[in-house]
């Protein structure tokens, strides 16, 4: 009898404590009270997660190779040896080859869009994986990083940095419910946010009830304070037909999957070296309906060779679109026109 | 709870943990990944009873909220519920081959509702009926199907720690 009511005096004082720290730590972004504690986790697991993750990925490729060992029958043990170290090679051959496409993937990220990112392994994937989508990279303070930056891919965008120890982050993911990014609509400068949906794709709200949306539009960054902007989000696949809301909304499927993540990148300069260019009001020139803004934007991941890889600046100038459609005196112009030849005529 | 006993709930919660965050959060799935910490909270709950259970559960429970997005002392509460809960168990004379699957199976559905509970408490957007389905059709079979492999092996790691199993509380 004894023993058991200790039991249940210590399970209610578990209870009461657990809840106190969620209490103590509920709506507190970075700063909370908790918050050495969180890092003080983060700062012990970090660098054990990127040994482990090392080597469980290096067990990964040797296992992929195994399968093939299995199938060559051949009495001759040198040429079995001989099999074994290929299949190996091949094994670790095709992991290169996967990184430099990646690599490959972001370094084109870099030449279409002014960005430098700092290059990170996704180490592991947060705890709570029904319900939250985070990543820990491997690169922290120390590479510059600092929390709410842009994680992006040579796709589009992946999420920002939200926890920060000195050698590794934490990446809140653009899946999670709790993430949301200003996003605007290439051929429309609309403005509106996007919110993750767990498994499910984004959900993209604007804030004017009157522009028009179209399937397959691509929806970039807007920028703020530690947002990049004119980062590729993803494509528009459907749009909610809600008429009395006073809001529009749309669902996006982003370009970047991410639940199969390896090697991102952490924009950590603000905006893109381009200067910004001085506004001149749209004369006579092509007709604002066959805008190139549509045609220049990737469909899916980056194209490997786009004729025209500087009009994806235009993103970032498209902050300043906004005015800028209103402006113009040729009224109803699409404000992505003006702004291609904006950036053309220096 | 001597130091040993303390040494392996450490050694064996940070392994769950690192495992969890780097392999089977990341194994391609489908539906949500496996809880190995849970599962092996439930495994010592089984094996030593509920306090061992609610204790173990309450620390690795904080750990992973550390390493998570949410706030902390949610999964501690969760798992030290499911430790309880589970470790009720763990005196039954006899054990039928099946009991560690349905105490896993009762512990990490009684662990996802204490945790959707206090998320629909908290005005916790990530849980909606979506999710929780989710995790209670994929989360909860696959922390059954990795039964097999961490209760025994929690059992013979307590047993060799114990010297007189009748002593045990």
């Amino acid at each position: 009898m004894r023993g058991s009511r200790r039991l249940r005096l210590t399970l209610v004082l578990l209870l009461l404590t657990a809840f106190t720290l969620t209490a103590l730590d509920y709506n507190t972004a970075q700063n909370g009270p908790l918050a050495a504690l969180r890092r003080g986790i983060d700062t012990v697991f970090g660098p054990l997660e990127g040994v482990v993750g090392g080597g469980a990925s290096s067990v990964g490729n040797a296992l992929s190779g195994l399968p093939r060992l299995g199938s060559y029958q051949s009495d001759n043990k040198k040429l079995q040896q001989e099999n074994a170290r290929l299949n190996g090679t091949i094994a670790s051959m095709a992991g290169l080859q996967c990184q430099v496409d990646q690599l490959n993937q972001l370094m084109h990220f870099i030449k279409f869009t002014d960005y430098h990112p700092v290059p990170a392994h996704v180490v592991a994937v947060g705890p709570a994986g029904a319900f939250e989508w985070t990543a820990t990279i491997d690169a922290g303070s120390a590479d510059g990083i600092k929390a709410g930056m842009s994680v992006v891919t040579g796709a589009g965008l992946v999420g920002r940095t939200n926890g920060v120890t000195p050698h590794t982050a934490t990446v809140l993911l653009l899946a999670d419910p709790k993430f949301t990014v200003g996003g605007t609509l290439i051929s429309q400068a609309s403005v509106g946010f996007a919110t993750g949906n767990g498994s499910k794709p984004m959900t993209y709200s604007l804030a004017s009830t009157r522009s028009v949306v179209r399937k397959g539009d691509v929806l970039l960054t807007t920028g703020s304070d530690t947002y990049a902007p004119g980062v590729p989000i993803g494509t528009v696949t459907s749009i909610t037909p809600d008429t009395n809301a006073i809001s529009r909304t749309a669902t996006i499927v982003p370009f970047v999957d991410v639940s199969s993540l390896d090697l991102v990148g952490v924009i950590t300069t603000k905006t893109p070296t381009a200067p910004r260019v001085p506004f001149r009001p749209y004369g006579p020139g092509p007709s604002p309906t066959s805008s190139p803004c549509r045609a220049a934007v990737p469909q899916g991941p980056v194209p490997a060779a786009s004729p025209t890889p500087r009009v994806t600046v235009a993103p970032r100038p498209s902050g300043s679109s906004t005015p800028s459609g209103s402006v113009t005196p040729s009224g109803s112009a699409t404000p992505g026109g003006p702004v291609a030849t904006a950036t053309r005529t220096p | 709870m001597t130091a040993q006993r303390f040494l392996l709930g450490a050694a064996t919660v940070v392994t769950a943990l690192l495992l969890q965050l780097t392999v089977v959060s990341r194994l391609p799935l489908p539906g949500a990944a496996p809880d190995l910490l849970l599962v092996l909270i439930i495994a010592f709950a089984l094996a030593e009873g509920p306090m061992a259970g609610m204790v173990t559960g309450f620390i690795g429970g904080l750990l992973a909220d550390g390493l998570s997005a949410h706030e902390i002392g949610r999964l501690a509460l969760a798992y030290a519920v499911a430790g309880y809960l589970t470790g009720l168990l763990h005196d039954e004379t006899e054990r039928s081959t099946l009991q560690p699957f349905g105490a896993v199976a009762l512990g990490a559905l009684t662990a996802l509702g204490a945790y959707a509970v206090e998320g629909i408490l908290l005005g916790d957007p990530r849980i909606t009926l979506y999710p929780v389905l989710r995790a209670a059709l994929s989360s909860v079979p696959y922390d059954v199907v990795l039964t097999p492999f961490v209760v025994p092996l929690v059992a013979g790691l307590v047993r060799r720690l114990d010297v007189d199993p009748l002593r045990r509380l």
